[in-house]
């Protein structure tokens, strides 16, 4: 991208395309070229570690799968029109030495940048001699070490001489929380959980004796089941956790040994030589220089770190109106919250280009099915050459001869390459010139092609389903390339077994079901507004369903955010633009009591005091908040003294003398959290403590704060604050979970005050302070929603937050469809996290809610009402509550499918005793028949 | 005749279209060589294999059964 | 997929006749592995011949297509997970016990059922031609009898014959 000109909802954007010197619709990425290219060179995307050649992709799973030709080293361009291999050997004629830059122009109503971060470079960064010593890597370098696909195949072994490691070490915050030259007082969020991985995974690769330690200042894994997966990293993998910043790395033993040593002080305070054969720096996340230009060419407006500058409110909106940000370019952060941004930005564009939604769509128009699909059936074979890719392995000839031997097949045609446009056209000519009812076509993957003939086939007159593939490319000639004649047997049995299902496919009608347009969002908290707000400024009527006698939640409480923005003003704001909103209408002290249907098509029973409301709506968003721990420890409950979360501030607030007289204050850290019986990490309670602490000394500078703590979790920019209060003054004290500090109450001179025990963890002696007041960062408890996921059929953890279809790619969505969850309701999260999850949540509702119907795969299961005995087993055994008993007339129960959930499994029907149950397209007899036909020989 | 061809495996196999069959194709991409011999089903989920596909494989000529979600 | 190896191991086809392995999307590499071991561990077993065990097969598809074992396997999940109608859960171990015994039960069944398919046979002809013991059989034709499955035919002598109904 070059430039942005214009305004939110009418930019100018010029893109700069670099030329790939392979034609995009020619290349079938066989890979033909990149065999033949004798250039090769470091391969980046795996770190450098493997080689590429000059004309390469990217990775294996690249999106299009095309080649591209890396003109900086390929040799036709270093030596003036020498070479040409690629050229001569592409069997799609796609190499296209005349490609020049293209620049774009291109109109939009607004921008997304997700431009993502680099990872830190700790070359010249000499005490961890990266650049001397080859067994220190980086972990970007470990992650392609222990892909499959990476330069060892997934082998675990070192750089210097490819043995595999029996002793690896991982340093951790390497140029995070550093303020060395070059690197980053802020933590990079990422790296305690990856490194955590890393060990893990390395030890599956290599058997539990290899041996793991993992070197840091705090464990920061706050997010969702993170601190379950530490705990069992230690417990049961085995993983070694040594707290202990290592300051340096040294070549151990003589000439000749590329071990690594490395000397720290352990827990007891002894300093320990310990060798490695691998170490693995934890670098962190930082913006490039190049990105920092581009934001200052687009105008955007940077923090202090070079991330975006957003507001806590408005989390996804930069600077500039209409331009958004998203994932690592707007704060360090990991997957699911990187993919919650991303969905949050998109719901921000929809907002402010609502007005012009689908004024440039255009619908396609398929000819009328004709009726000769229910005739005898009539098969066409094409079976495809692609290029040399089967057609070098497999006799493609005889194997389209001997599908003409097979019954009910009436025209068979080979191509060089079935999926171009022309061939297109020749099946569509040979469907109605030979009257063809049933389709077959043996080349690559349906998972990549079917839905392409599936639509040539359709403008052809048939219905999509009279299709079927064999896939003799990536399943045939490319995994048996030194056994052609092998081969070739294989392809005729797979087209043998496709030709034989062809001849049972039956047509299969569309299912198209109407829509609705409105929302429906449990909870008024600030998720719960949030969502409804960037519903209804889309046009979606959205009702609000909140159990209070008023909106707003807990976040009444932020007195400010962690960046020290006004959280009651935005909160009255929320509020205040809710109530004011014509889409959107609140139901106060109200309660779920029924709901039914699915995706598009709910039906909810809300009781208001005793008042019933029947509301019909499309979406669901779960947005029902959580609550803190009334903890029965540390004297709460019973000193006054002794308070929890945002109480002590509330009381300084109403009674500001109290905090002039008062000398000293401690904070309790993991209250209740990250204990046995709740075993995970409420995430905000770090940054509250660090935030009231260092409001409390700026306010009376002599007051002695101390905060007794496990880990400081100050992820992301928030060490800042840690930061900020160490240099205040304020004290930390680490405390261990098995010697919890003890509370008493205490005289001194005549004053009632707080007496703690503790046993300071880094001087190993215990201490006592005596304080005023003690305020206690207890667990943010799940509010006992058992009942509310009973009526939506959601699953709750085993924390008892609601739990999400997907931890990292489908962070607010359910298995079941048209179900949405944000806020604290999915986990304990800070405010700015919770509005991020609620505009990704109306993303996901408004990409269903825009739509008159939804169009959904056919291919589900069908009950024969008079084999079924209304047992419920397949009811049971659906994972998408898909299916169930309905009462029929004078029969008792029956089966029937929920069409609009049902994902074409067929566990149903494997499961039901009668055999009532069948799959479209699956069905019972066309597997027999395809089982038969494959084993005849 | 029969007998002096060497004994050549012919393996029904049920592949999960998201799971196993996906990382057939991968294999495929990757141009891992293995032995010609699975004949293969694509089903939609390895859950949908009724027990009797497998006695109904082994009666049809196959050595044997390979299910793979 | 458990309990078909195990009926492939009653009938003496064997349960290596069957092998299930997980394989994710991105494990290319896994599923060429798999398929070079399962391929070794077939070329190990050796061709199978349908002919040979044409009884067994039978036998042990109809114990698969039996109401009891379908029954059973759709239940699996109910009776070990959430319990029956006295909330009681039986461990997954024991479930399978008794999975397994019921599988045995109907196999033997199975096998007699199909027997007297071609023609109605005794006691010692039923034995000699399943291969169970002349005791089993009469177990077994004892409960095929209390579900009208089987019945007696005719006296030979003082043998007497049943047939399948």
């Amino acid at each position: 991208m070059e430039s942005v000109e214009g305004e939110a909802g009418n930019f100018t954007v010029t893109v700069r395309e670099r030329p790939r010197y392979v034609d995009m619709d020619k290349c079938i990425a066989c890979g033909i070229c990149a065999e033949r290219c004798p250039r090769k060179v470091k391969d980046e995307y795996n770190q450098g570690l493997a080689q590429r050649k000059a004309i390469y992709l990217q990775y294996a799973q690249a999106v299009p799968l095309k080649y591209v030709i890396d003109s900086d080293n390929c040799i036709y361009f270093k030596k003036k029109g020498r070479c040409r291999a690629c050229e001569k050997y592409c069997p799609a004629g796609a190499i296209d030495f005349t490609q020049r830059e293209k620049i774009h122009k291109i109109k939009v109503g607004s921008v997304v940048l997700s431009t993502g971060f680099k990872s830190f470079n700790p070359s010249g960064y000499d005490i961890y001699g990266y650049d001397s010593l080859p067994n220190v890597i980086t972990s970007m370098e470990f992650e392609r070490i222990l892909s499959s696909s990476g330069p060892f195949h997934g082998h675990l072994q070192r750089p210097s001489d490819n043995e595999p490691p029996q002793k690896i070490a991982w340093l951790q915050c390497i140029g995070s929380r550093d303020l060395h030259a070059g690197c980053h007082e802020y933590c990079s969020s990422v790296c305690c959980m990856y490194a955590i991985k890393e060990a893990i995974i390395a030890k599956e690769h290599a058997g539990n004796d290899l041996d793991t330690a993992i070197f840091f200042m705090d464990m920061r894994t706050p997010g969702k089941g993170f601190d379950r997966y530490y705990d069992r990293a230690g417990k049961e993998a085995g993983v070694r956790f040594i707290r202990s910043r290592v300051h340096s790395i040294e070549r151990a033993g003589g000439p000749g040994s590329d071990d690594l040593k490395i000397i720290y002080v352990n827990k007891d305070g002894r300093r320990i030589e310990e060798v490695f054969n691998l170490v693995v720096l934890s670098t962190g996340i930082e913006i490039s220089e190049e990105m920092r230009k581009l934001a200052q060419d687009l105008g955007i407006e940077l923090d202090i770190h070079g991330f975006a500058k957003t507001s806590s409110f408005t989390p996804v909106a930069t600077s500039r109106p209409g331009i958004f940000a998203c994932g690592a370019f707007a704060g360090p952060k990991d997957i699911p919250q990187s993919v919650m941004e991303s969905s949050a930005a998109s719901s921000a564009c929809s907002v402010l280009l609502a007005d012009s939604r689908n004024t440039l769509t255009q619908e396609k128009t398929y000819p009328p099915e004709d009726p000769i699909i229910y005739e005898e059936p009539r098969i066409g074979v094409f079976v495809c050459h692609c290029g040399i890719n089967i057609g070098g392995v497999v006799d493609v000839p005889a194997v389209r001869d001997y599908a003409e031997t097979l019954p009910n097949v009436v025209y068979v045609a080979d191509n060089m390459f079935t999926c171009s446009q022309d061939t297109q056209g020749l099946i569509r000519d040979a469907v109605k010139k030979n009257r063809l009812n049933r389709v077959v076509v043996a080349a690559c993957t349906p998972r990549t092609h079917e839905p392409l003939f599936q639509e040539t086939i359709r403008d052809g007159g048939l219905n999509p389903y009279l299709f079927e593939f064999a896939n003799i490319r990536d399943q045939d000639a490319w995994v048996h390339q030194k056994e052609p004649e092998k081969a070739t047997e294989k392809a005729k049995d797979m087209v043998r077994m496709s030709v034989t299902k062809a001849a049972l496919l039956e047509p299969i009608e569309p299912l198209l079901l109407e829509n609705r347009h409105e929302a429906l969002i449990i909870g008024g908290g600030a998720a719960g507004m949030t969502a409804a707000l960037d519903l209804a400024d889309q046009g979606f009527k959205t009702f609000i369903v909140e159990q209070n006698q008023k909106l707003g939640g807990h976040a009444k409480h932020v007195k400010r955010t962690w960046k020290g923005e006004d959280g009651r003003a935005f909160l009255s704001d929320l509020i205040g633009r809710v109530q004011a909103h014509k889409q959107i209408e609140v139901l106060l002290d109200a309660e779920i009591s029924h709901v039914s249907g699915f995706i598009g098509n709910f039906k909810t029973t809300v009781m208001t005091g005793s008042a019933k409301r029947e509301i019909e709506h499309g979406i669901i968003i779960l947005a029902v908040g959580a609550e803190p721990l009334k903890p029965d420890e540390y004297l709460y409950g019973q000193n006054e003294r002794v308070m929890k979360w945002h109480e002590l501030e509330e009381l300084f607030e109403k009674e500001p003398e109290r905090l002039e007289q008062t000398e000293a204050i401690a904070f309790i850290q993991c209250v209740g959290s990250r204990e046995p019986e709740r075993p995970y990490c409420s995430k905000f309670c770090c940054t509250s403590s660090l935030q009231q602490s260092i409001d409390f000394k700026t306010r009376k500078p002599d007051l002695n704060v101390y905060i007794l703590y496990r880990d400081i979790r100050a992820y992301g920019q928030r060490e800042q604050l840690y930061k900020k209060a160490r240099e205040l003054g304020i004290i930390f004290i680490r405390y261990s979970l098995d010697e919890k500090p003890l509370v008493e109450r205490t005289l001194i001179d005549g004053k009632d005050k707080l007496k703690i025990t503790v046993r300071d963890q880094i001087l190993g002696i215990p201490v006592e302070l005596r304080v005023d007041y003690l305020n206690l960062a207890t667990a943010i408890i799940p509010k006992g929603d058992e009942k509310l996921a009973k009526i939506l059929k959601v699953p709750l953890n085993e924390d008892g937050f609601f739990l999400e279809a997907h931890m990292k790619l489908r962070p607010v969505d359910f298995a079941t469809d048209g179900i949405f969850v944000c806020g604290l309701a999915h986990y304990p999260k800070p405010l700015e996290e919770s509005i991020v999850q609620a505009k990704a949540a109306a993303a996901r509702a408004a990409s269903v809610l825009i739509k008159d119907s939804v169009e959904v795969e056919p291919t589900i299961s069908v009950v024969d009402q008079g084999k079924c005995i209304g047992c419920g087993l397949c009811e049971i055994s659906c994972p998408f509550g898909a299916i169930h008993l309905v009462r029929v007339t004078g029969q008792g129960y029956r089966a029937e499918n929920i069409s609009a959930l049902c994902k074409g499994c067929g566990i149903c029907a494997a499961a039901c005793p009668q055999k009532a149950i069948d799959m479209k397209h699956f069905r019972d007899r066309q597997i027999l028949a395809m089982i038969e036909a494959g084993g005849s020989r | 005749m029969e007998m002096k061809k060497p004994f050549e495996p012919k393996i029904l196999a049920f592949l999960c279209n998201w799971c196993a069959y996906a990382g057939a194709d991968l294999a495929g991409v990757s141009r891992l060589q293995y032995p010609p011999t699975l004949r293969s089903i694509r089903v939609m989920c390895s859950g949908r294999v009724d027990p009797v596909y497998i006695t109904d494989g082994l009666k049809s000529g196959f050595d044997s059964v390979f299910v793979s979600g | 997929m458990e309990l078909t190896q195990y009926l492939l191991d009653l009938s003496g086809i064997g349960r290596n006749r069957l092998q299930v392995r997980w394989v994710s999307a991105a494990e290319g590499q896994l599923f060429a592995e798999y398929v070079t071991e399962v391929s070794d561990i077939t070329q190990k077993l050796g061709p199978f011949d349908p002919d040979k065990f044409e009884l067994p097969l039978a036998a042990v598809e109809r114990t698969l297509n039996s109401a009891r074992i379908r029954w059973l396997l759709g239940l699996t999940k109910q009776i070990t997970e959430q319990g029956n109608v006295y909330n009681e859960k039986l461990k997954k171990e024991d479930f399978k016990k008794m999975l397994h015994r019921a599988a045995e039960e109907e196999y033997q069944k199975a096998l007699i059922m199909q027997v007297l398919e071609e023609r109605p046979l005794s006691v010692k002809e039923m034995a000699e031609k399943t291969g169970l013991a002349v005791y089993t059989v009469s177990l077994r034709l004892n409960e095929l009898e209390r579900c009208n499955q089987a019945g007696l035919k005719q006296y030979s002598g003082n043998a007497p014959i049943f047939m399948g109904m």
